[in-house]
């Protein structure tokens, strides 16, 4: 399964990781020492836009083309605002996703990178390698049905009312703390940023690795939450499951191998399954450089296997703590907002709910 | 039915919707939790007055700031800003936005009604912005030689 899944790119890479072996750091035992801080941001997607095909590479120009756009939205963005400017519109400003038709998550949140990233000196259209097309295999038939149903409940448009009451539906998504979002409260970042696969988010995006001949850990800026490998150890049993899945590791030649099963029915990776399975493949291609392979394997969600790479590259920035819980607000200021809204939508006769 | 403190709540009909719709474009699906689930698009607010005090707190800072209402009275209110991480590659500091210091604020009232508001945009009195994007995760405050923004 292994080699079949194993991509040209990804049979390059380890040429390149056999030609700089012997340049690479390495720990007292002979290992490459993976150690270290890395910045993971790009804006190399996961998945590649369609009108790429199955082309993996992006030319020079269109690499350029991506980190001018970037640039100057943030140049655009960081331009002074009229100090004489009314309120947002009412009844939303229509942002889209996490920003709720609120607005909020502008570029002062943002540290998504500045460019594509290149892999063997070319740039790459999507992190995802496997499939050709650079995109997830179709879901089963089941999965788009768990799929539909939670957009039902979670994509819904925000327009300050509680419209859960106002169709009846049982339990409301608001009823109870521990049916929000596992990032709203705090128990892993969102995105898969933790993973596994670990995968860039739109911020806090560093990773750092602490490597001992039996364990190695990887810290997530992001919620903090920190993964510990266990070396040459098998999998805990079936009934015992964790956020971060039970993560096992080997080395093949100069490649860290992470196995990774054992995740709740919530895994950071959306849309998984507690069935998800994980394989991780962590090179040091030089110095400063890591490259890093997965390829994911739920066959409750999708019909076939992927596979994807990119680089992490080495950062003297500091990892900062995130400590979610200590000054988490919103999520009092979400659920008393609920109670508020449902109190309104109850003491409205039927026929007057909007 | 909803009732707004005129003097420091400002309906607006359109000015920002444009540059809410570039943002939508980029913000992404899934956050560390939603604003649409705490902020209320019915209830739009502009705030200026002078910072009370910075909470430098995870996951997201709170500035609270001090308006004066049209009876004179003041009211304290709270607004929703980037994650520390993240201010600190902007070379900001805990200490880099001084009581005192007047900013205009607009954003959306939080859904409970409490004087609480997502900081949509943060400026000082002549527009500038006080919170600036960076391309990439350049961290100015990190790096030894580099001054830090005051």
């Amino acid at each position: 399964m292994r080699i079949r899944l194993l991509t040209i790119p990804g049979v390059l890479a380890i040429a390149v990781t056999a030609l700089a072996g012997a340049e690479i750091p390495r720990t007292p035992d002979g290992r490459p020492d993976l150690s270290g801080t890395y910045d993971i941001a790009t804006l190399t997607p996961l998945q590649r836009s369609p009108k790429y095909g199955d082309r993996l590479g992006l030319t020079d120009e269109e690499a350029k083309a991506i980190a001018r756009e970037e640039a100057a939205r943030m140049a655009k963005t960081n331009q002074a605002s009229d100090p004489n400017r009314a309120a947002p519109p009412v009844g939303g400003d229509g942002s889209e996703g996490a920003a709720g038709n609120v607005g909020g998550y502008n570029t002062l949140w943002i540290d998504r990178g500045s460019g594509a990233f290149k892999i063997d000196g070319k740039w790459r259209t999507s992190i995802l390698t496997d499939p050709n097309n650079g995109r997830q295999p179709p879901m089963t038939p089941d999965a788009m049905k768990r799929a539909a149903a939670r957009v039902r409940l979670a994509g819904r448009p925000n327009a300050g009312e509680a419209w859960w009451v106002k169709e009846g539906i049982t339990p409301g998504p608001y009823d109870d703390p521990e049916l929000r979002p596992l990032a709203e409260r705090c128990l892993l970042g969102f995105g898969s940023t933790g993973g596994p696969p670990m995968l860039p988010v739109l911020y806090n995006n560093l990773k750092q690795i602490v490597q001992t001949k039996d364990h190695v850990m990887i810290l997530n800026e992001m919620v903090h939450d920190a993964r510990i490998i266990r070396m040459n150890a098998k999998h805990e049993p079936p009934d015992v499951r964790l956020w971060l899945g039970d993560s096992v590791g080997q080395w093949e030649g100069d490649t860290l191998v992470v196995d990774t099963t054992n995740f709740t029915n919530q895994p950071a990776l959306g849309a998984a399954s507690r069935n998800l399975h994980v394989v991780e493949r962590f090179s040091r291609i030089d110095e400063k450089t890591l490259l890093y392979r997965f390829t994911v394997e739920d066959p409750t969600v999708w019909t076939g296997p992927w596979s994807g790479e990119y680089i992490w590259p080495a950062t003297d920035q500091r990892i900062y703590e995130y400590a979610c819980h200590e000054g988490n607000y919103s999520f009092g200021n979400i659920l008393r907002g609920a109670r508020l809204l449902e109190a309104e939508a109850l003491s409205k006769p039927a026929g007057s709910r909007k | 039915m909803k009732k707004h403190p005129k003097s420091i709540v400002v309906m607006a009909a359109a000015a920002l919707g444009s540059f809410a719709l570039f943002f939508a474009k980029v913000a992404p699906l899934y956050a560390h939790h939603a604003f649409g689930a705490e902020f209320d698009p019915g209830r739009p607010v502009l705030l200026k007055g002078p910072v009370v005090r910075v909470e430098w707190i995870n996951p997201h800072t709170w500035i609270h700031l001090e308006v004066t209402k049209d009876d004179s009275t003041k009211v304290v209110w709270m607004v929703e800003g980037g994650t520390p991480n993240s201010l600190l590659r902007r070379g900001l500091k805990r200490d880099t936005i001084k009581p005192g210091q007047v900013i205009i604020v607009d954003g959306y009232q939080a859904k409970d009604r409490s004087n609480r508001a997502n900081a949509r945009d943060v400026t000082l009195t002549d527009g500038r912005k006080f919170f600036m994007g960076s391309s990439g995760t350049g961290a100015p405050y990190d790096k030894p030689g580099k001054d830090e923004r005051r």
